[in-house]
């Protein structure tokens, strides 16, 4: 690329990215030292920024409600929801991107059913578990309202189009000249998925799979819908908790860093494919 | 499709075929969608269904839920209410405001990093981190950033000598609060994409110019911006499909107040709906929003969508 590398020029150059970096990574910052300062040193004009750190906050927290119970929630159904994610979401992609069912009909489709508003589609989700929680059915499988289960079924519903279209586009990467030469040894299609196509694509899907499990973890509004007691998630956690003792920053943001520390190690190691996977696979960051 | 062809010659070929009986690729291929179909279909259509009838009835679940059908009345109501008109009006400025900050600052940003020669790596791995979080929980943080009294921008302001507003609670400012908010987590998924974008154009064509000694803005405007077009225009609707849907931010940092001068279209149907139980007035809502995004979709990303698989499949 054309750049002109004088000095000066170099010298504002990252003067403007530091500042930019400052600003974006300062308010995570901010929210983990905070989590980790005495009450005494939060509520203060001017903010302070050298303080004796201590866990009292999370103690705090930890005792006034019960993160751990959020927390592995949050886990089940992230986890469960990524599987299932996964498994449907793979198979699928990889039809579309070797048999282009559909045209790309179909799969434009599936896009458009992430546009409606969250909001529009929480409240018949909340009737129709409702409903199923009623009947005894529901009650044997435990799916229902304040149910895991529902969680992990909207979740599913919730990633399946994006992983779908990720995965395409890792799927389009594979070579096709791989895959004939396996049939030409006699290999069957299901066995060219599964010895040949599926072990290739292994980053492909571990790649969707972390961003299912950020985005089931980071969820909020059905987590906050569906769920009371039992099955309430990590974030919804952090929202009541705040609701019910708003004026504590130190718990509050200790609270917040539980909830978000886990994906921030998560996207550290995924940076690479982060632009690919919030482009639905259409730009190779 | 080229599928089909190809599994002509291999059935007469003598190697040992370990499969039973044979199955045509149509019906492979369908079969492994649909599994994933079934579930899409079902839980994304029954929703739609459900308010397409709901928005032709009588649906008050404070009074006796859904009742007898109504015609057209719901949609009558929505499009002569102010208040949802008032917050088209809100979701709309925010988002062109938000967006075009984003995606301005965003190129401006890529470019910058691209021509580094340090530190890059670290410098994405950074930008990153906002996307992380969840904006329901940061949103929440976010409000003690905006405290008028504690808060750190004010702070920072203050010992620059500007003027500390009072971020969320004055009619004035709250809504740009809820934009800075939207440019913090947004602006570096820009930057991120158009940096992409700018890595992988092609080397030659930016060689030949330079031999040439082609001027740097000339090479801006003649090569780099028309080749980097697609990926722009992709991040510009992944954006405003976003921005058009925004609720998280304001649900934690705003509730829509003060008054309802942040009150996003999606928020107001959330009050409608979940709050005043009046699905039919929301159903409604929901639905024309849905017709507005899905047509724009059609329009902009399909097209565009088509180009990068097009693209991906002649590699």
């Amino acid at each position: 690329m054309l750049e002109r590398k004088s000095t000066p020029f170099e010298i504002l150059r990252y003067g403007i990215i530091l500042i930019v970096l400052l600003w974006t990574v300062f308010p995570i910052v901010w929210l983990i030292l905070t989590s980790l300062k005495p009450a005494n040193d939060i509520m203060v004009s001017p903010p302070r920024f050298f303080f004796t750190p201590t866990l009292e906050n999370y103690a705090y927290a930890i005792g006034k409600a019960n993160f751990a119970m959020f927390i592995v929630n949050t886990l089940v159904v992230s986890l469960a929801s990524t599987f299932i994610v996964v498994i449907l979401a793979s198979l699928a992609a990889y039809s579309f991107a070797r048999y282009n069912v559909g045209q790309g009909n179909i799969l434009f489709f599936i896009l458009t059913t992430k546009m409606m508003p969250a909001i529009a589609v929480v409240l018949p989700f909340f009737l129709i578990f409702r409903d199923i929680g009623r009947t005894p059915v529901g009650e044997a499988l435990g799916i229902g309202l304040d149910t895991r289960a529902a969680l992990i079924i909207s979740y599913t519903i919730f990633n399946l189009p994006f992983a779908i279209w990720l995965m395409v586009s890792f799927f389009q990467d594979i070579s096709r000249e791989l895959e004939e030469s396996a049939r030409l040894n006699g290999y069957n299609r299901l066995q060219v998925l599964q010895k040949v196509v599926l072990p290739l694509a292994a980053p492909g899907i571990a790649v969707t799979a972390i961003f299912c499990l950020i985005f089931s973890w980071n969820e909020f509004l059905f987590a906050y819908i569906l769920t009371r007691d039992a099955a309430r998630t990590i974030t919804v956690g952090v929202e009541s908790f705040f609701t019910l003792r708003g004026i504590l920053w130190g718990p509050v943001a200790a609270a917040a860093t539980i909830s978000v520390v886990p994906m921030l190690i998560f996207v550290l190691v995924l940076q690479r494919y982060m632009v690919r996977g919030l482009t639905f696979g259409a730009v190779r960051g | 499709m080229a599928s089909t062809s190809m599994s002509t010659p291999q059935d007469t070929r003598s190697v040992p075929k370990k499969q039973g009986r044979a199955m045509s690729d149509a019906w492979f291929a369908v079969l492994l969608i649909l599994p994933a179909m079934i579930i899409i279909a079902f839980f994304a259509l029954y929703p739609l269904f459900y308010a397409i009838e709901v928005s032709f009835r009588l649906a008050d679940l404070t009074a006796g839920g859904i009742k007898g059908f109504v015609g057209l009345d719901n949609y009558r109501t929505v499009l002569f209410d102010k208040f949802f008109w008032e917050s088209v009006t809100t979701t709309l400025v925010f988002t062109v405001v938000a967006v075009a900050i984003e995606v301005l600052l965003g190129i401006f940003v890529a470019f910058l990093i691209n021509g580094a020669t340090v530190g890059k790596g670290l410098i994405r791995s950074l930008l990153i981190l906002p996307l992380a979080t969840a904006p329901a929980v940061t949103g929440l943080f976010w409000r003690y950033l905006y405290d008028t009294q504690f808060g750190l921008y004010n702070y920072f302001l203050g010992l620059l000598g500007l003027p500390q507003p009072n971020w969320l609670g004055d009619i004035n400012v709250a809504l740009w609060a809820v934009i800075v908010f939207d440019v913090w987590l947004w602006m570096p998924f820009v930057a991120l994409i158009v940096l992409a974008g700018l890595q992988a154009l092609p080397k030659e064509p930016f060689e030949a110019a330079e031999l040439d000694g082609a001027p740097y803005f000339r090479v801006l405007r003649k090569l780099t911006f028309p080749m980097l077009k697609p990926v722009l225009f992709l991040v510009i609707i992944l954006r405003t499909i976003d921005a058009l849907r925004l609720y998280d931010a304001v649900a934690v940092l705003t509730r829509g107040g003060p008054g309802s001068t942040t009150e996003t279209m999606t928020y107001y149907l959330y009050r409608q709906g979940l709050v005043f139980f009046r699905m039919d007035y929301a159903s409604t809502m929901a639905l024309l929003f849905l017709y507005a995004v899905v047509v724009a979709a059609l329009f902009a990303l399909k097209p565009l969508l088509n180009m990068f698989g097009a693209r991906a499949g002649a590699r």
